[in-house]
């Protein structure tokens, strides 16, 4: 594939290869003891060209055949859409930082006993429940090459441990997961998930039954991803450019709570959805979405941006809007890390506070409802009903509904000061919003 | 290849020692609004090998097939290490050994030119339809795989698959703010054959989008609901179906309990199936990636469990025959209990019968997003109509079902007599395994007490 990039500058006008090399180590463990090894080598290329103006894209695992690739793409662009796409050009390398080599080369034996050690500390606590425990190791390198002189390369590890748990009786299953990541072995708080889950657990032992009607609700970091999916979609700038997005025309204008500011960063290390570029080689920066409760920016693709009129901001990556794809599918305007800026409440301030309401942990359903116009309506998964400030027992059978939009507006109560890493990308603190629907069967 | 494969796993230390390797193409045509966002083509070739060791299980997944010897010895490795540490080591259930050339010529040498032409037309249809049409997302995809499958009993199989899907959105806005969509899917397991002659699909969608901004949002409460064979299917295979796929339950007595056989969940009239094969259907599998024949599965049969979806590991283990139902969605995983094509048979009421009787209800149809965790379901669906004294009334949207699964095959209290079947454009998700090809159906079913979330 090397030869590649010179034959494509011989034929077409632009061309950008990318290749991910990814090695992924997922351990699984489940009823207390290790259940299976998966060791995933897997490699591929994405060339995309723009041939006398016209956009061609083609994929494959193939590397012996880069002419196939090229003819491939090709192909494609003989009747592709009409683009400009100007290729971002060479710029020096800011040095991996995601990448730490105690953890790639970490033997399975010390993953397996990561793995056992999240066993014990979920039996000790709660002997009674069954428990799946899985461990995934992910090294990637990730190069991107074009036309414009851009090379760059970065290698990435991580290290997830996610967790499911469920207590089982007749006619009633109370399941909790969670998970919890790093870019090291060292900086693995798996303790601290192990806690996570036992105050779960422990929350809802008691079943009560579910209130109805509007009330407060205070969302955990985990619950609190069903209130803000739709900002993932409404911040795309492929939502405004469309004018699906109700934000469209709305920059610099005051649409939230003064105390919600929201972040998309693909600098942040510890995420998973950043790195030192984006999946186009466009070096990832902080962009401000919300700021202060204003209106202050969109997230941008080079060829969203291209048709916006703007420029990119480092948010094209591979896989929809909340990005994490492979080598397949083509880059498009994604978030990288989208954070929710903490407040000052801890989240038992926020359950004292709202008094008499729910606590949301996990929904189910999330992205159903009309993106667009912001409106959600979620199962809740796992929630747990608040009254005079306390945590009294779980709930189920809620469905809860709202608009975002709204809720952000004129119904936040407080945000809290201890934000978690949601899908290795959201980086969320709990939340109390006021008048939220709950209607309970 | 045949011989590299059935040397190198000759060769094999492992107990049980199994090859797949994948070979697909596939294509994509994305038209959103009035721009081409993709036209693409792709070719993908990789392999995963599974080992069985003192009974314990080790994989390895790669594209480069010249390491398939060293990739076999890594999974053995693997497989000692989970076997030194395991008490409950896996069996596998007996099966006879196959050799077999599973063929399908559709789905070949269509040219990419003539697939972005079609889907050209379809765009511009939708977007001619109504000044309303703000966007559209005409989505094509078609895919063709042929997979070699070879474990050390014996077995050696290579079956091509088609599968073919298109999706015809359309997006409407009133221009104060709200925005609506419409949706048809085409999925079958074919070539690009089973999307010609969609125009009528794509002004459908087009005038559902306009239609729905007139739609009145639906009051949160308690209802009787009508659900579609769409809607219905989709019900039958996310809140049940995962319920009857055996790793779900195998590791889990008390969850096992509650899905024994004989227990009786619905009326006598209820009888879902899954099936191994039906022409021209998404979910087929003439062998599963165990090599294990196809058969239907009676799920419940006159409302009470008649078994459960198996792989050979969860057939041992639960003292059942294997069904067929091991899958995988690529060479990139390894199989696991899936569905195949899942639905609800025909019952003996007609439209006419369910909804004469319903004073204040919901005809919900179709699926627009849906979600299920054990008991719990929550489904949207794509639209619907209320139901006044018997009769269908204005249109309805933000239409969120949700409950418990026990409680509403229970409430299931009508079964129509007009069965379809439906493909979809996505498939399902499953341990990581998204997108898996699928068919879901069933004939309209009345449920008592749903509740339904709004504002």
């Amino acid at each position: 594939m090397d030869s590649l990039l010179n034959q494509a500058k011989a034929k077409v006008d632009r061309a950008e290869l990318y290749r991910l090399e990814r090695q992924t180590t997922p351990l699984a463990f489940r009823t207390g003891q290790l259940e299976s090894i998966h060791t995933k080598q897997i490699g591929g290329y994405a060339l995309r060209v723009v041939w006398n103006g016209h956009l061609g894209y083609a994929t494959t695992t193939d590397s012996a055949q880069p002419e196939a690739l090229l003819d491939a793409a090709m192909d494609a662009a003989a009747f592709g859409e009409r683009v400009s796409l100007a290729l971002p050009g060479p710029r020096a390398d800011r040095g991996a930082r995601r990448y730490d080599e105690d953890l790639a080369s970490a033997p399975m034996e010390e993953l397996v006993a990561l793995g056992e050690q999240v066993v014990a500390g979920l039996e000790s606590g709660a002997p009674e429940a069954e428990t799946g425990v899985f461990v995934t190791r992910g090294i990637d390198r990730v190069s991107i090459e074009n036309t414009s002189g851009l090379n760059v390369s970065e290698d990435r590890a991580s290290i997830e441990v996610s967790v499911e748990v469920s207590c089982a009786q007749e006619d009633d299953i109370f399941i909790v997961a969670d998970s919890i990541h790093a870019r090291s072995l060292a900086t693995l708080e798996a303790d601290r998930l192990v806690d996570r889950v036992l105050r779960n657990l422990r929350w809802g032992e008691t079943l009560v039954p579910a209130p109805s009607g509007k009330m407060p609700v205070v969302f955990t970091p985990r619950g609190a991803i069903a209130v803000l999916f739709p900002l993932v979609f409404g911040y795309s700038g492929r939502s405004v450019y469309l004018g699906t997005s109700p934000l469209k025309g709305k920059l610099g204008e005051v649409m939230f709570d003064p105390r919600v500011s929201l972040v998309d960063d693909g600098t942040v290390v510890d995420g998973l959805g950043g790195g030192g570029f984006d999946d186009e080689g466009v070096p990832t920066r902080r962009t401000p979405l919300i700021a202060g409760g204003e209106v202050a920016g969109f997230y941008y693709d080079l060829r969203t941006a291209e048709l916006a009129g703007v420029g990119s901001t480092g948010n094209g990556f591979k896989g929809g809007m909340l990005g994490g794809a492979d080598f397949r599918a083509l880059p498009s305007a994604s978030v990288s890390n989208l954070l929710l800026l903490p407040g000052e409440a801890t989240l038992d301030e926020l359950i004292e506070e709202v008094g008499d309401g729910l606590l949301v942990d996990t929904v189910l359903g999330l992205g159903q409802g009309n993106l667009s116009s912001g409106d959600f309506s979620n199962n809740v998964a796992v929630a747990y009903k608040i009254e005079r400030g306390r945590i009294i027992g779980r709930v189920k059978n809620a469905m809860l509904a709202g608009n975002t939009y709204r809720l952000l507006n004129d119904r936040v109560v407080g945000i809290g000061d201890c934000p978690e890493w949601i899908f290795g990308r959201l980086f969320v603190p709990p939340l109390a919003l006021s008048e939220v629907n709950v209607a309970a069967k | 290849m045949e011989q590299r494969i059935r040397t190198a796993i000759a060769r094999s230390g492992a107990d049980y020692t199994e090859v797949r390797v994948e070979r697909s193409r596939r294509s994509r045509v994305f038209y959103q609004r009035d721009k081409l966002e993709g036209l693409e083509t792709a070719s993908e070739l990789g392999g995963v090998v599974r080992c069985l060791k003192k009974g314990g299980w080790g994989v390895a997944v790669f594209n480069d097939l010249t390491r398939l010897e060293a990739k076999l010895a890594e999974a053995e490795k693997a497989a000692a290490l989970v076997g030194a540490k395991t008490t409950e080591p896996v069996r596998l259930a007996p099966v006879s050994a196959i050799e077999a050339h599973v063929r399908a010529e559709q789905g070949r040498d269509v040219p990419l030119r003539r697939k972005k032409e079609r889907m050209e037309s379809y765009n511009r249809i939708i977007l001619a339809e109504s000044d309303k049409i703000v966007a559209s997302n005409v989505h094509y995809r078609d895919v063709f795989r042929e997979i070699t499958y070879a474990n050390s009993e014996g077995t050696y199989l290579i079956q091509e698959i088609p599968d073919t899907t298109l999706l015809l959105g359309a997006v409407a806005s009133d221009g104060k703010g709200n925005i609506q969509q419409g949706f048809e899917m085409v999925g079958e397991a074919g070539g690009f054959d089973m999307v010609l002659h969609r125009e009528e699909a794509a002004r459908k969608a087009a005038q559902r989008a306009t239609a729905m901004l007139d739609a009145r949002s639906v009051g949160g409460g308690q209802y009787t609901v009508i659900l579609d064979p769409e809607l219905a299917g989709v019900f039958i295979h996310e809140a049940f179906g995962h319920f009857c796929e055996a790793d779900f339950l195998f590791k889990n007595p008390r969850l096992a309990k509650i899905m024994t056989v004989g227990n009786e969940f619905g009326t006598r009239e209820l009888n879902v199936v899954d099936e191994g094969y039906i022409a021209g259907r998404r979910g087929n599998l003439p062998y599963d990636d165990e090599g294990v024949a196809r058969q239907k599965t009676y799920l419940i049969q006159e409302g009470r469990l008649r078994g459960l979806l198996h792989s050979r590991e969860t057939a041992a283990k639960m003292g059942a025959e294997p069904t067929g139902n091991a899958r995988a969605v690529s060479y990139e995983h390894p199989p696991i209990v899936r569905m195949r094509n899942t639905y609800i048979e025909n019952g003996s009421s007609s439209f006419e019968e369910m909804i004469r009787d319903i004073d204040r209800g919901v005809y919900a149809i179709r699926a627009y997003g849906g979600e299920t965790e054990f008991e719990q379901f929550s489904f949207s669906a794509a639209y619907a109509y209320e139901i006044i004294d018997g009769e269908i009334g204005g249109m309805l949207r933000d239409v969120v079902l949700t409950g418990n699964l026990f409680d509403t095959l229970r409430s299931i209290d009508r079964i129509g007599d007009d069965g379809s079947l439906f493909g979809g454009v996505g498939g399902c998700g499953k341990g990581g395994q998204n997108a898996l090809p699928v068919t879901v159906g069933s004939p309209h079913i009345r449920i008592h007490n749903v509740t339904i979330g709004g504002k």
